[in-house]
């Protein structure tokens, strides 16, 4: 989580960054560096929009991608008006789905396309008024996240695994060991999870993908 | 997954697919083979990659096209007052299965939502049926059901056919075509579809396909086949 405590227009001042991060050898620990905001990641900013309703990051997203999109719109529509709202449509959605967003969803730049080509599509067709059974969002589906599952689910195996993940229980760090509890031992959803132990969505999923990677290492090597 | 597909959109065509280009219709086939193929996921991954950064790129000719400078600040305050959406409202995963005679499939889910509202099956001539399912207002979409042993018409096309095979199998003059084939036919290509084990296919066509069969309106008009779906979410 960081504050971009810039003005909008203040690419030439330095604000305070303070990120975050969570790796397999040092559980967590707080980074804080002085950065230009030219020199922000779209991650971050991305990021700090869906953690902490960030509006200067929202702002620089805005400035970064607003022209893009408008680019996106005449490409597709030919209609000025049309891309103009595009730059509406499409925003808002990233400033709704932000705190969706996290780093296992590929580049920020990725996902604000997607949003941007499905809000486009989804406005043609409703100019167009075509039949609603289906939207832009059934055709381009977001990817399930297939990877955060330590092993394929086959129930024969099953009680192999759990034994031989509780023994390496102990080599994970302690909010990684909170996570894999949460999810696989209690078989919450992501979103109790990270609501029960007060970290944003984000956080959970890449602690998990951590864990569930450092898992996956020593039992290899086990066996 | 079947990794046995033989044919395939063109590279050309997954690209349009990705840039949002095509039609809902032809978007929807694409995407359906594209759920069911790993080597078009594969690609479709890697173009909409290359779409990306072509797109953000300062030298694109599309990054020439400026929007009018303006005062945005209204529409960004506007934007910051909305509720942010907090948890994933993952979409209703739509599961359908069509049950022909004896057996039944499951469709892709793209299908599987188009097609949630209920299928309205006609049969359109000698053990051939159909399902039409609206999807734009330039093509015809909707699923083929060749019982097994029949034969259609030979037809061409004003426009262009493309077809994407579920289930089954059907042969004509330029080839077989097995579950989960991409195929596509012009006018340029006269044929007669014959399917020995039955088939189910989701076209869709350019201009309406007719038969000159009369004989199509003597038949039983309408015929439902069983439509279950089931609609299950995702944890």
């Amino acid at each position: 989580m960081y504050n971009l405590s810039a003005k909008q227009e203040g690419f030439s001042t330095t604000v305070g960054l303070t990120v975050r991060l969570t790796s397999v050898n040092s559980p967590t620990q707080d980074v804080h560096t002085e950065y230009n905001p030219a020199a922000i990641s779209d991650e971050q900013l991305l990021i700090a929009v869906g953690n902490s309703q960030d509006i200067n990051a929202f702002n620089q997203l805005f400035q970064r991608f607003s022209n893009n999109i408008f680019a996106l719109g005449m490409k597709l529509t030919r209609n000025e008006q049309l891309s103009h709202d595009l730059i509406q449509e499409a925003m808002l959605n990233v400033w709704q789905k932000a705190p969706l967003y996290d780093l296992d969803r590929g580049t920020a730049k990725g996902w604000i396309y997607t949003l941007s080509r499905n809000r486009c599509f989804d406005m043609l067709r409703k100019q167009k008024r075509q039949p609603n059974c289906i939207s832009a969002d059934d055709i381009w589906p977001q990817e399930a996240n297939t990877e955060l599952m330590p092993f394929h689910e086959d129930s024969s195996g099953q009680e192999v695994e759990i034994a031989l993940i509780e023994r390496f229980f102990d080599q994970l760090s302690e909010p990684q060991r909170a996570v894999v509890e949460q999810i696989f031992m209690q078989d919450r959803t992501h979103e109790e999870a990270a609501s029960i132990l007060q970290i944003p969505l984000g956080t959970l999923k890449s602690r998990l993908r951590l864990a569930v990677a450092k898992l996956r290492k020593l039992i290899e090597v086990e066996q | 997954m079947n990794t046995e597909v033989n044919l395939h959109p063109s590279s050309e065509l997954l690209n349009q697919f990705i840039q949002g280009e095509l039609a809902t219709g032809r978007s929807v086939v694409i995407s359906a083979h594209v759920e069911l193929c790993k080597t078009c996921s594969e690609k479709t991954k890697e173009l909409q990659a290359l779409a990306v950064s072509s797109w953000v790129d300062p030298d694109s000719s599309e990054s020439s096209i400026r929007k009018t400078a303006g005062d945005y600040s209204a529409m960004i305050q506007n934007i910051v007052k909305e509720e942010q959406i907090k948890t994933e409202q993952l979409p209703e995963l739509v599961t359908a299965s069509l049950g022909l005679l004896d057996s039944s499939i499951s469709l892709p889910r793209v299908l599987a939502k188009a097609a949630a509202k209920g299928l309205v099956w006609k049969k359109v001539a000698g053990g051939i049926s159909e399902a039409q399912l609206p999807l734009d207002n330039e093509t015809q979409c909707g699923f083929i059901y060749m019982a097994p042993g029949c034969q259609v018409p030979v037809h061409t096309h004003e426009g262009s056919e493309t077809t994407l095979v579920l289930d089954g199998s059907f042969e004509d003059e330029l080839g077989k075509y097995r579950a989960f084939d991409f195929i596509i036919r012009d006018q340029n290509h006269q044929h007669q579809p014959i399917s020995k084990e039955g088939c189910l296919c989701f076209a869709v066509l350019d201009s309406p396909l007719t038969f000159t069969s009369g004989l199509a309106r003597l038949m039983n008009p309408i015929n439902r086949y069983r439509f279950r779906k089931a609609i299950s979410k995702y944890a």
